[in-house]
């Protein structure tokens, strides 16, 4: 080969770098789409595109349980209440009141005339008892198989006869009468959830079990109107301009999907999205730095909290949990890992949920005492080993711990982050620092990944002790410590095999229970009992921080619920 | 020729049936449950029983042995493995136990993208790792040579997720050229034939689609190029270089030939046969998705989807696109074999 010849290849090498690279003029790329691009100040975007890190699973929002879901299902469909912008009050949205008889069995729902859905057909009383049934009853023709309508049974009790709404009467065409079985304390609570928006009936009769896929889309009265989705990479939603709140000011959302944390902010910091969700420490601190860039921050209504397998012997010795509390260095987990965006917990329920009870003295940092409790309880050396109390069973029935078994002292940490847990593993290495330090000699436990995690955990198999956390659902206190608690009276494997019918039978206490003032009573004894019987360590509450271009304004970050994107608008 | 081409798609059936026992069983080896990753931290153990039987995981997983006990012939074959072969017969890979939509659907959508991705990067580690290659086993130990091994071994070591982000920090924010992931921007439209954006656009006539389309592939095709690049410049050096040494080489250049002729008449057609498999693994690879690449770029592909689907236990996923990935390379072995007999006449397969 000469050297004309090396000169040839090379400069077509060269050249076709130049073209994939498009080392063209420096124009603005054909990507900045008005939405995205720093247009003059005469001519703001109308497109507000949002960065994140999960595509939708489906967008029927009855039969979902991921927030990436109910981010998109929120700007299209509206349930028969919303919460307020910024806290966790039920207030009407789709029904202009709600009202109780005296024993609050049975509600009266005044509907919102003149409420069109998307497709053009009336909101009414007929659409809701459509979608009740349909979500109730398991031999409604549109409650497929295939589907689990999981909210549905955990708010309400079950399906069919099991379902605490015993009745959905249409009255007339704007008025609807809800049967109750028994008092239902958080109803109004229920009923604003994400999951009980109403959906069109003539749209989920066309297109059947595909409602809320990405060719079945999905047709509600919110604010956006459902237009396409592309597996994987976006979905948009348009503007409704006949929306009964009023028209939004942008004209379109995109729902961007870019896995990776830092292509994300990236991407914002580019100007290819306007917003996001899920940043990395790094990346929070150079937003700070950043004035093109804002952050605002979604208020906590989680809790991450250490928790105690029941069924180790060593473990029922209360001595020994206060010795766990004691040991554990919050502050500085709280300070380090979670960032300024956290709050150390010493309640279950987060300050933002009535029922939380500041009057409650959290255990001191002070492995001295963890030491002494630890000596107390029998362990002068130490506790390196422990013993199970009672077979475990896997899934299939086999016997996988025995009773009198001895093994190590673990420590399990999420393989995950989750928003109420921001660096799981982190804080797991450091915690085990911490109890090591106060005499427990613990061993980091990796269980596997998050499905086998949260298996292990569902059969009592985190056999020691383990991190894991709660992110409210409607911010009624029922949905924190009723969730975890009120089937106490036995023995409960999901929640490390914890038994406590005193605190089960107060909780069944404060669900019927139609008076706020009394539930909030119960709920803070609650907390002042799960206390006083160190029954988990709770260490933080995350606010979720959110970074935006600072020519955004208007976004409603929601503690419960999907976010408002209805307000926001574009400043110069 | 062709009697060859019919043996080895023939032989290709008991090889797909080894890959779904073999996908089938080391699926089902890793531990979590699939109807408990789908439903979460929510789950009651009711909803857990009904999907595991929604979707026949309730079943044993090959062959219930129970049922045969007890003198039950359908029961023993009502497997999970013999419903998913069933359905495979009737060309249904399933739905997706946690979107509930068939697999083939998004399949047809995410497979193209994939495609269209790895022809691209495929055919830029072509175009520079093969002249880069030759240039530098015919120039051994210049400045060149010296250059392109250096630059091979960064490129073999380079990790992905770093020349990505590299790419969008320089590219996107510092010089707003490029965009900084997807596959099309917001507004443009392109009018699916092959679902591959580039041709589409070229065959619609649509200018301004094929650029905003190659401005987003752009920096995802370079990166997935870089180690292939390297591995075949590296591959093309070397077995120039054996092929160098030749006899026949030094005859032929002793004769007076060219340079160019020796090199290219005599000596890259038999140094290409390993080139040839090296190209051929590459491209297998490529083509079965990569997810860094697709996760740094926010592209729609099957790699960061399957990535997914074996983390939350999507079976018919997992399933479907393993299955996809071993015809993509069995063909892909059966194009190299193929061309091994074209390239080298003493080869033949009849």
């Amino acid at each position: 080969m000469n050297k004309k010849s090396i000169y040839t290849i090379v400069g077509l090498i060269v050249i076709l770098t130049m073209v994939l690279t498009a080392c063209a003029p420096k124009t603005p790329a054909v990507t900045q789409v008005p939405g995205a691009t720093d247009a003059p100040a005469a001519e703001l975007p109308t497109t507000f595109i949002f960065g994140r890190g999960a595509d939708s699973v489906q967008l029927d929002p009855a039969i979902v349980t991921d927030g990436e879901s109910f981010r998109v299902t929120g700007q299209v469909l509206e349930p028969l209440y919303e919460y307020e912008l910024g806290s966790t009050v039920p207030v009407p949205a789709l029904a202009e009141e709600c009202v109780p008889n005296a024993d609050a069995t049975v509600w009266n729902c005044k509907l919102r005339e003149g409420v069109k859905f998307h497709d053009g057909t009336d909101f009414n009383a007929d659409a809701v008892v459509f979608n009740f049934e349909r979500w109730r009853f398991t031999t409604d023709p549109y409650h497929f198989a295939s589907q689990v309508f999981e909210y549905y049974e955990a708010m309400f009790g079950g399906f069919d006869d099991a379902s605490m709404i015993t009745e959905v009467k249409k009255v007339d065409d704007y008025n609807v009468q809800f049967t109750l079985s028994d008092p239902l304390a958080p109803f109004l609570a229920n009923l604003a959830m994400d999951m009980f928006a109403i959906s069109s009936p003539a749209a989920i009769e066309a297109a059947g079990e595909a409602y809320g896929t990405p060719t079945g889309g999905v047709v509600g009265t919110g604010p956006f109107k459902f237009v396409s989705w592309e597996e994987g990479n976006q979905i948009i939603v348009d503007a409704n301009a006949d929306y009964w709140g009023g028209a939004p000011t942008i004209k379109q959302i995109v729902f961007r999907v870019i896995p990776d944390d830092s292509a994300r902010f990236l991407a914002l910091k580019a100007g290819d999205i306007h917003g996001l969700e899920q940043a990395v420490v790094e990346d929070l601190a150079s937003a700070e730095a950043d004035p093109n860039l804002t952050i605002i921050t979604r208020p906590a209504l989680n809790t991450s909290y250490l928790a105690f397998n029941y069924n180790i012997l060593e473990f029922q010795d209360i001595r020994v949990r206060e010795a766990v509390a004691h040991a554990i260095d919050k502050e500085g987990l709280i300070s380090n890992f979670f960032g300024k965006y956290g709050e150390v917990a010493k309640n279950l329920l987060p300050p933002l949920v009535w029922g939380h009870n500041d009057a409650v003295v959290d255990w001191t940092f002070d492995p001295a005492l963890s030491k002494q409790l630890l000596s107390d309880a029998g362990f002068p050396d130490g506790l390196s080993e422990v013993t199970i109390a009672e077979d475990i069973l896997n899934a299939d029935g086999a016997v996988v711990y025995k009773a009198g078994d001895k093994i190590p002292l673990r420590l399990y940490y999420m393989p995950v982050t989750r928003f109420y847990f921001p660096a799981a593993k982190e804080v797991g290495e450091a915690m085990a620092a911490n109890l090591t330090a106060a005499g427990f000699n613990v061993e980091l436990y990796l269980e596997g990944d998050w499905p086998t995690y949260l298996g292990s955990r569902r059969n009592g198999l985190l056999v020691g002790l383990y991190l894991l956390g709660w992110g409210g659902d409607n911010g009624d206190p029922d949905n924190f410590t009723g969730y975890f608690f009120s089937g106490g009276a036995e023995p409960i494997k999901r929640e490390g095999w914890y038994q406590n019918a005193e605190l089960a039978d107060l909780l069944r206490q404060a669900l019927v229970n139609p008076d706020r003032a009394a539930r909030e009573a119960i709920y803070q004894q609650t907390e002042q009992l799960m206390h006083d019987d160190v029954m988990r360590i709770w260490l933080g509450h995350n606010n979720t921080p959110l970074i935006f271009s600072s020519k955004v304004t208007g976004y409603g970050a929601q503690p419960v619920g999907a976010d408002y994107f209805e307000f926001i608008e574009f400043v110069p | 020729m062709g009697r060859y081409i019919l043996r080895r798609l023939i032989s290709v059936i008991p090889t797909l049936i080894g890959v779904t026992l073999i996908i089938f069983l080391f699926q089902r080896l890793i531990p979590g449950d699939p109807a408990v990753a789908m439903l979460g931290e929510h789950a009651t153990q009711e909803n857990v029983e009904r999907i595991r039987e929604q979707f026949g995981l309730n079943r044993p997983a090959f062959l219930d042995r129970e049922a045969l006990a007890d003198g039950d012939l359908t029961g023993f074959f009502d497997s999970q493995y013999i419903r998913y072969a069933n359905r495979l017969l009737h060309f249904d890979l399933g739905n997706s136990i946690h979107r509930r939509i068939p697999v083939v659907e998004t399949l047809s959508e995410r497979f193209p993208a994939t495609l269209e991705l790895a022809t691209l990067s495929l055919l830029i580690s072509l175009l520079i790792g093969l002249p880069v290659g030759i240039a530098s086993a015919a120039r051994r130990n210049s400045a060149l040579d010296g250059v392109t091994m250096v630059g091979s071994l960064i490129g073999v070591s380079m990790p992905i997720f770093w020349l990505g982000i590299m790419e969008i920090m320089l590219f996107s924010v510092f010089l707003n050229w490029l965009p900084s992931g997807g596959r099309l921007s917001t507004g443009i439209v392109i009018t699916p034939i092959t679902h591959l954006l580039l041709l589409d656009s070229l065959l619609t006539g649509n200018i301004p689609g094929f650029v905003d389309a190659l401005k987003h592939i752009a920096m995802p095709a370079i990166a997935l190029a870089t180690i292939p690049t390297a591995i075949i410049a590296r591959m093309t050096r070397s077995s120039m270089l054996d092929v160098l040494q030749e006899d026949y080489i030094r005859t032929a250049t002793a004769k007076g030939l060219a340079e160019r002729v020796v090199l290219f008449r005599h000596a890259l057609k038999n140094a290409f046969l390993p080139v040839i498999t090296i190209i051929g693994i590459q491209a297998g690879t490529l083509l079965a998705g990569a997810v860094l690449t697709e996760t740094i770029f926010s592209w729609p592909g099957i790699g960061k989807w399957v990535y997914d689907s074996i983390l939350g236990r999507d079976y018919p996923i997992v399933q479907g696109v393993t299955l996809l990935i071993a015809i993509i390379f069995l063909l892909v072995n059966l194009i190299v074999d193929i061309s091994y007999a074209i390239l080298d006449p003493r080869i033949s397969y009849d």
